[in-house]
């Protein structure tokens, strides 16, 4: 005879195997998903089994469902309950190099200045920091534009007298530590900029 | 008994154990200390982060659509916005009192005052920060997440706590103090493990580049690259040394004899990676989880059981 006790015992077992199946998934899913990007040291066989595999270990996320699934959904938000919604794939499997936004404003009189958006120093450097990342980083003209127009206006508001404003967003290549010893630094390579005015903000072409 | 139900009764022994309260006590005061600091490294730019008009970031809505798409019963600080607002509060009021809330019960957590609801608007209330702030979070959001959800689920109050002194609170069971205990052990293992398996993915790790990237880097760039230079030489070593550490840890946190080596290794490298990047908040939440989950069982804590509760099991 089952005593209430044993119940609650098998109710935390079967708790603990589905929350750290869950884990599991995520963690192999984002190991995966680098290996078949061809960022590890694995050989390139190795990309066309981690595609595979990645599409296995997406099943017991419900991933391979619709967004409005409400099997998708409820493990999304069980995920996101419990903070193992992603990896813990932390500065690999290489560091990525930094990226740079610079805003130069062109203001009334003639002058110019540069700002860039983390200047503050401290906490919110850090994560400002994420949001570079998050616009350097994304396939998606339309998002990496609208999140830059955000900030544009931000410093707008603040800078009233700016009458246009260059937005340079580049990628920060360090040197190695022999290239340093040498005498070289951090050097800035453009990927996109864009142009905004009172008027119209429209987009420059990649340099 | 059939050697079945023989590893049955393993397992049982292994997650339903007696369990002294002193790693719940350190992941509440831990935790509670970091929800204090959390807000308070946020005290001038709340508003700039989660504000939808004024001086703000703006991501706050478009983070918060993208989340509803994905999940919709998460929940966010539009949600308290909103509730706000029905009420006749304006967003910067909602916001700035979700960030006293959050002091508050940091506080709670920290002194042991109604421990379950701290804890439990705690999780909620960082919950809504984190993902209302998706674009601006970095590690040590996911991991007060993880903290706090099992701070929440733990049978709080624990014993050093001021529930019990005045309100005369009793400890709850023991039944789930040691199976939430395994859980965070198994957890911070799986953690370590995944994070030390990508890093040995990457070439660089293994000649220490990815080390000076991360310490070059900015904003980790802390202490200045001509002084770094000097330590070039030993970047292959460290690099190499984090990895087997990470990857090495579901095994040797785990053997009685390795332990407090392992676990002291993985505190000096989060202390490292407080002082050497200013990524303090992140080397505290992590320092904090490690130390709830192993260090009552290792030299640094000496075990303190109540009486007539015989020693946890270990896998030795």
């Amino acid at each position: 005879m089952l005593t209430n006790r044993d119940l609650r015992k098998s109710a935390l077992l079967i708790w603990l195997v589905v929350h750290f199946l869950l884990l599991i998934a995520v963690s192999f899913r984002e190991t995966l998903l680098l290996v078949s990007q061809g960022v590890t040291i694995l050989p390139p066989g190795a990309r066309t089994f981690s595609r595979k595999a990645e599409s296995i270990s997406a099943v017991p996320l419900a991933l391979h469902l619709t967004e409005s699934n409400p099997v998708r959904q409820t493990a999304a938000t069980y995920l996101s309950f419990a903070g193992i919604d992603a990896g813990y794939g932390y500065f690999a499997p290489n560091v990525p190099n930094s990226y740079k936004l610079v805003f130069e404003l062109h203001y009334r009189d003639g002058h110019t200045e540069t700002r860039t958006p983390t200047e503050n120093s401290g906490a919110l450097d850090l994560r400002l920091v994420s949001l570079l990342d998050e616009i350097g980083r994304t396939q998606s003209d339309a998002f990496r534009e609208y999140m830059i127009k955000k900030l544009a206006a931000l410093i707008w508001r603040e800078q009233p007298d700016v009458v246009t404003m260059r937005a340079l967003l580049s990628q920060s290549v360090e040197p190695t530590p022999d290239d340093y010893k040498q005498g070289k630094r951090e050097s800035d390579a453009l990927l996109y900029a864009y142009n905004f005015s009172l008027v119209s903000e429209t987009p420059a072409p990649k340099q | 008994m059939s050697r079945r139900s023989r590893r049955w009764e393993t397992l049982i022994d292994f997650f339903f154990y007696k369990e002294s309260h002193q790693w719940l006590a350190i992941l509440r005061i831990g935790l509670g200390v970091l929800v204090v600091l959390y807000a308070l490294s946020l005290l001038n730019d709340w508003n700039y982060l989660f504000a939808t008009s004024g001086e703000a970031v703006v991501t706050r809505d478009f983070a918060e659509a993208l989340l509803f798409l994905q999940a919709r019963f998460v929940p966010t600080l539009g949600w308290l916005v909103r509730a706000g607002e029905s009420l006749g509060l304006r967003e910067g009021l909602v916001l700035s009192a979700s960030w006293v809330c959050l002091i508050g019960v940091g506080i709670g957590l920290l002194l042991g005052v109604f421990c379950r609801v701290s804890a439990i608007a705690a999780w909620f209330l960082h919950l809504c920060a984190t993902k209302s702030g998706a674009f601006v979070t970095y590690g040590v959001d996911d991991f007060m997440t993880i903290g706090l959800f099992y701070l929440m689920l733990s049978p709080l109050p624990d014993r050093y706590t001021f529930d019990r002194w005045l309100r005369r609170t009793t400890p709850k069971s023991f039944l789930t103090l040691g199976f939430f205990r395994r859980v965070l052990q198994l957890h911070l293992s799986l953690i370590y493990f995944f994070s030390g398996l990508t890093k040995c993915l990457g070439s660089d790790w293994w000649n220490g580049l990815n080390l000076w990237r991360a310490l070059t880097r900015p904003p980790f760039n802390v202490i200045p690259a001509e002084l770094l230079v000097r330590w070039k030489l030993i970047f292959p070593i460290v690099g190499i040394a984090i990895c087997l550490i990470e990857i090495g840890y579901p095994v040797f946190i785990w053997l009685k004899k390795t332990r407090s080596f392992w676990l002291i290794a993985v505190l000096l490298m989060h202390a490292a990676i407080g002082v050497m990047m200013g990524m303090y908040l992140f080397a505290l939440v992590m320092i904090v989880l490690n130390l709830a989950a192993f260090a009552p069982d290792s030299f640094l804590f000496r075990k303190r059981c109540e009486p007539g509760v015989p020693i946890p099991s270990e896998i030795d």
